[in-house]
């Protein structure tokens, strides 16, 4: 029998706040964080709206400054996983404890120590930075290449990395266990958390950082999406029988997940336990889903088998729900599949910190695990009328009372990709 | 009872050759896949060589040719050597194994191709500066669905998953040049764990464009030794000068060990251990001492139950950079003894470095090494650094039986990768 992995720490960053608390007071809040975007004149565009993370302290990564300075040349999305993870790692007490180890006993937990990330990759405006380059060189690449020098910083590949977080974790932290980066759409912060979920029970190490991480909002991204008809010009709706849409947003949420019995030997406090894990693909295509919810569906039971628990047991379903109209619809589909009839409340947080892309599935379960700690799920507060195509998806604008501590939380991405996770909060949790 | 792993197809499309048997001989004899860059002028650039993949032919047939427009050349690559794997394996995903199914590849980085890049500059920052108001205005860019599905960082998966109808795990690993190695490992314990019973599992990349080139030119990191492309890629040697960027793909078909028994396949390699570290110590190198390699090492060897005598052939990392060099060789004479006389080589020195493709690549090479019972050669080790005293292979040695083999992949951003790989006879079932 495997050892059950316990979540003692947990880190958020998105528009809605810089830390789980505040942005789970958002939500029950029924605060949107959209805005028009300030980095380009986005006045003519047709979805100018998105949810930029403008809390993030980038100077409060780390304290030392060497590092700091160094870090805060990374990509946005970088600086948001790091504020993200160190924020997790600090609330752990993990950095302390090792402190009081003996040298041969610190080097042990550093090499124990196994880090897992996930993101978006490279993003169309990193190579935004050798425009200047091009527009010198007017289509003549012999030119373009002796003119590179000039205009573009001779770091510019480290910089653009896509597994920079983990590298600076190590860095940082001097942790050298197992580890690597996710780069698979919107499930690669899920796919972070579930790596690392069976890393510690298949007795690769005692304890592990996962980290996901994105800061999709582009003007290549929002025109693209925004002709799939996937972007709104209006609000985000999951379920609503006007949804028109989703809107990007940036963010990133991390975990410190540790055996049971690492998290004893420290005295650690349990924040919640990973029950269970599914990922399937629906092979469809990279841009298509299938509107059954096939992969969504075997991913669901996947994660309930491996958590060994029925669909009854489930108390909330934190749907991946991004307002798009095909995407609902299908996952409506999936979760009537394996529920049946007797579904568990339903919410989708996107409404109010939009699409966060890769991070999404790591903050979703972050907030998720709030929801169940506190026996309360915000409603999705946009909602108005919901499509009758999902029902019977029990589905709410206002706040839900939660009757048990076992959370599933869905992800997709592109490429028909799809995650489950099942997270149980632990018996003694009392409404904060 | 611990679930084992086989591997029992192997894909191959290498600046040596598109196909395993080609790049197979080629390591063999000694060939080198280095020369001038022929796919754009490079001659604005201060590296003018590179080992490109020459003569491919996209391998999709009939209704599934249409989705190569979504497929970026590294992803053609792909495509192109995963479906020799499967054929190679001579097992495919059905509808009723394809939830068995997993596909784990370590994904090459870049995704917009430089003349989509020229479209955006000439429309939106006609003086090089980005005007993204003009975004949605007349005269702006048409959206490109298609283009955008190409640049996304897992459209590489999204077609493999899709060209093969594979419906169980499926996952993207980016860690730099430890990317195939990593996403092999993980399709290994997928397998052992239970979530999957097949996995296609390998690398991809071409960083042979004008920003790959220039973004490596940029660091300073590649040999310029544009007069002598063959021997510009000397792994181990004093007079090295920096790596030899290469591009293509390596897959794999793994399958759980009892399965593949009971149904007769061919089984090149038990796919044995796998273990990873990272080395906390700098963005583009290891520690000296060979610190980060040697616990990926070690736990690999300890993940396989090998014993480091046991092991009869390295596939070195070897880059034929200075830092990477000597950390590296530190770090095995840490694990195997300052005694050892493993042999070692790098197939860098002949293929050039496939980034994200490097690792899965080498692992196929270590189970070829292990079928054939022969080892590829170190190229261009003339002059052998002092500080990297290893027993390297530098002649073609008669064939003999290697009992296990290592593949080392160390990637920047601190990630390193290390496989193991066991003689099926000695699998101990």
């Amino acid at each position: 029998m495997s050892e059950a992995v316990v979540i003692t720490a947990a880190g958020a960053i998105c528009a809605l706040g810089a830390d789980p608390g505040a942005i789970l007071a958002a939500l029950r809040a029924g605060r949107t964080a959209f805005a028009p975007l300030r980095e380009w004149d986005s006045s003519t565009w047709p979805a100018p709206l998105a949810a930029c993370a403008d809390q993030l302290d980038a100077a409060a990564i780390f304290s030392d400054r060497k590092l700091l300075k160094s870090v805060q040349r990374l990509r946005r999305t970088d600086l948001l996983g790091l504020y993200a993870a160190s924020r997790a790692i600090a609330a752990s007490g993990m950095i302390e404890y090792r402190a009081a180890l003996d040298g041969a006993q610190a080097a042990a937990f550093n090499e124990n120590t196994a880090v897992f990330t996930g993101c978006g990759g490279v993003a169309y405006h990193y190579q935004y930075d050798f425009l200047p380059a091009m527009a010198a060189a007017d289509g003549d690449i012999g030119v373009f290449g002796r003119q590179l020098g000039a205009s573009v910083n001779p770091t510019w590949l480290l910089q653009a990395l896509p597994n920079n977080v983990l590298c600076y974790l190590g860095i940082a932290y001097g942790f050298k266990g197992p580890n690597f980066c996710v780069t698979n759409h919107s499930v690669s912060g899920t796919t972070a958390i579930i790596e690392a979920f069976h890393s510690l029970r298949g007795g690769d190490a005692p304890r592990a950082v996962a980290v996901g991480h994105d800061a999709p909002i582009e003007p290549e991204t929002i025109l693209n999406l925004y002709h799939l008809g996937l972007l709104t010009s209006e609000s985000v709706r999951p379920f609503d029988a006007a949804r028109s849409g989703c809107l990007l947003g940036e963010g990133a949420a991390a975990m410190v997940l540790e055996t049971a019995s690492a998290a004893a030997q420290r005295g650690a406090a349990v924040l919640g336990t990973i029950l269970g894990t599914g990922v399937a693909t629906e092979a469809a295509g990279v841009l298509a889903i299938r509107p059954d919810g096939d992969g969504e569906a075997r991913a669901i039971e996947m994660a309930l088998e491996e958590a060994g628990v029925e669909p009854g047991a489930i108390s909330l379903i934190a749907a991946h729900g991004n307002g798009t109209v095909n995407s609902d619809l299908s996952e409506a589909a999936a979760i009537r599949q394996v529920f049946g009839a007797v579904i568990p409340p339903v919410t989708s947080f996107k409404w109010a910190l939009g699409h966060t892309m890769a991070a999404a599935g790591a903050l979703d379960a972050v907030i998720a695990l709030g929801c169940v700690r506190t026996a309360l799920a915000p409603g999705i507060a946009t909602l108005r009328d919901p499509d009758p195509r999902c029902l019977p998806l029990p589905v709410s604008a206002a706040a839900t009372p939660l009757r048990g501590k076992i959370a599933l939380v869905l992800g997709r991405g592109f490429g028909g990709m799809n995650t489950a996770l099942v997270i149980q909060a632990p018996a003694e949790d009392c409404d904060e | 009872m611990r679930r084992r792993v086989a591997i029992t197809g192997i894909g191959l499309v290498t600046p040596l050759g598109n196909s395993t048997a080609d790049s197979w001989r080629a390591l063999l004899e000694g060939r080198s896949g280095i020369a001038p860059i022929t796919s754009f002028d490079p001659s604005g650039y201060p590296v003018q060589i590179a080992a490109e993949v020459r003569n491919f032919q996209p391998a999709l047939d009939g209704s599934r040719r249409k989705l190569l427009k979504f497929a970026s050349r590294h992803v053609q690559f792909a495509l192109a050597a995963a479906q020799q794997a499967i054929e190679d394996a001579g097992v495919r995903p059905d509808p009723r194994s394809a939830s068995r199914w997993a596909c784990v590849a370590g994904s090459g980085m870049m995704g917009v191709a430089f003349e989509e890049l020229a479209q955006i500059q000439r429309r939106l920052a006609p003086h090089g500066d980005f005007r993204g108001e003009l975004m949605f205005k007349p005269g702006g860019p048409a959206p490109d669905p298609v283009a955008y599905g190409r640049n996304q960082a897992n459209a590489g998966i999204a077609l493999l998953v899709q060209c093969f109808g594979i419906k169980g795990y499926a996952g993207a690993i980016h860690t730099a040049c430890a990317s195939g190695g990593q996403a092999v490992g993980l399709a290994l314990r997928l397998i052992r764990r239970g979530s999957a019973d097949f996995a296609l599992a390998g690398g991809f990349d071409s960083m042979i464009n004008p920003i790959g080139l220039a973004s490596f030119c940029l660091l300073g990191a590649l040999s310029t030794d544009n007069d002598a492309p063959a021997q510009a890629s000397r792994p181990f040697d004093l007079t090295r000068n920096g790596f030899v960027l290469g591009e293509g793909a390596g897959f794999m078909v793994l399958e759980e060990w009892q399965a593949a028994r009971r149904r007769g396949a061919r089984i090149y390699a038990e796919l044995a251990g796998d273990g990873n570290s990272l080395s906390s110590y700098r963005v583009t190198d290891s520690h000296p001492s060979g610190d980060g390699p040697i616990q990926a090492m070690r736990r690999a060897l300890e993940d396989a139950g090998a014993d480091p005598a046991e092991v009869g052939y390295i596939n070195a990392h070897g880059t034929s950079t200075i830092m990477n060099d000597r950390s590296e060789c530190a770090a095995i004479r840490a694990v195997f003894g300052a005694a050892s006389r493993v042999k070692v080589s790098s197939t860098k020195s002949l293929m050039g470095h496939l980034i994200a493709g490097a690792g899965a690549v080498e692992a196929a090479i270590g189970a070829l090494v292990i079928h054939h019972g022969r080892l590829p050669v170190n190229a261009n080790l003339n002059h052998p650094d002092p500080q990297c005293d290893l027993n390297f292979v530098r002649e073609a040695e008669p064939p003999h039986r290697v009992r296990v083999a290592m593949s080392n992949s160390f990637g920047f951003g601190g990630s390193n990768s290390c496989l193991v790989l066991r003689h099926r006879e000695d699998a101990g079932e």
